[in-house]
């Protein structure tokens, strides 16, 4: 648990201008899910999993996800987006309990 | 400050228009509000009909590609990609893409917000299946047309407790 919030973004290792990149995102979260109590009625709770994800490149969101219980535990993301211009790619993962988490990666040419 | 009252009454009028605008595209647009709400315990049914009310679903055999284990040995992890055939320019992109588990106590998986800057319609994450059964994606276009396939993953055990 430690190690909540960690994120891994991953880019291919050459990327040419105008290229649609495609990324991986990986977060470590516990994503909670739904507990019963002895009589299988579900515990009313403040779940603690993410959300939202948010991926902004040059000041533009270029990909959302709103996520639900459904979705894994230290669920990995995958989206593209253009590469047009060098810049940074920004990745915020926000949970219920108000966390937010950001990764980010250089986007540059070879 | 001499024609201040006209002023202040146009600024009132503009504000007005603006509310009834604003109120006007919640309405027309009512997942902005649910967004806190994405994911409930509800049948597949239910969560459909809250997501699209009755707008029509087209087969998207053809266009929305769906990638799935066939078999899911842990229902705790399973991997899920869609891809979209889209030009993704301004006038023609993938506005939504919906992932729903059909057996799954919240059947509503995640929902990605795409633009035309995406370059391509081709997302994936990684998802629990309680049981047995059918995933689908749904895919939103930016005419508002709604495509859906689905696809049957067999899960050796369960990943969503509960």
């Amino acid at each position: 648990m430690s190690d909540i919030g960690k994120v891994r973004v991953r880019l291919p290792s050459s990327i040419k201008p105008g290229d649609v990149v495609r990324v991986r995102s990986l977060v470590i979260h516990p994503m909670e899910r739904i507990e019963r109590d002895s009589k299988g009625r579900i515990v009313d709770k403040k779940y603690l999993y993410i959300n939202r994800v948010v991926a902004t490149y040059l000041g533009k969101t270029v990909a959302a996800f709103d996520t639900t219980q459904s979705v894994s535990e230290n669920p990995t993301f995958v989206f593209s987006f253009r590469a047009t211009d060098p810049g940074t790619l920004t990745i915020a993962f926000h949970d219920t309990h108000g966390g937010k988490y950001e990764g980010t990666a250089d986007v540059k040419f070879v | 400050m001499k024609d201040h009252p006209i002023d202040r009454r146009r600024a009132l009028a503009t504000l007005g228009a603006l509310g009834l605008g604003a109120s006007g595209l919640t309405l027309s647009r009512p997942r902005r509000a649910h967004a806190q709400t994405l994911g409930q315990h509800e049948t597949v049914d239910e969560a459909l009909k809250r997501l699209f009310g009755a707008r029509p679903l087209k087969d998207g055999g053809g266009i929305v590609k769906l990638d799935l284990p066939l078999i899911a040995e842990n229902g705790a992890v399973v991997p899920v990609s869609v891809d979209v055939t889209s030009p993704m320019t301004p006038a023609n992109y993938v506005k939504t893409i919906y992932v729903v588990a059909d057996k799954n106590r919240i059947p509503v998986v995640f929902r990605t917000t795409l633009g035309p800057e995406a370059g391509q319609a081709a997302i994936g994450a990684t998802i629990r299946l309680g049981e047995t059964g059918d995933v689908r994606a749904i895919v939103e276009q930016s005419d508002g047309t709604l495509l859906a396939v689905k696809r049957e993953v067999k899960v050796t055990v369960g990943g969503c407790g509960g």
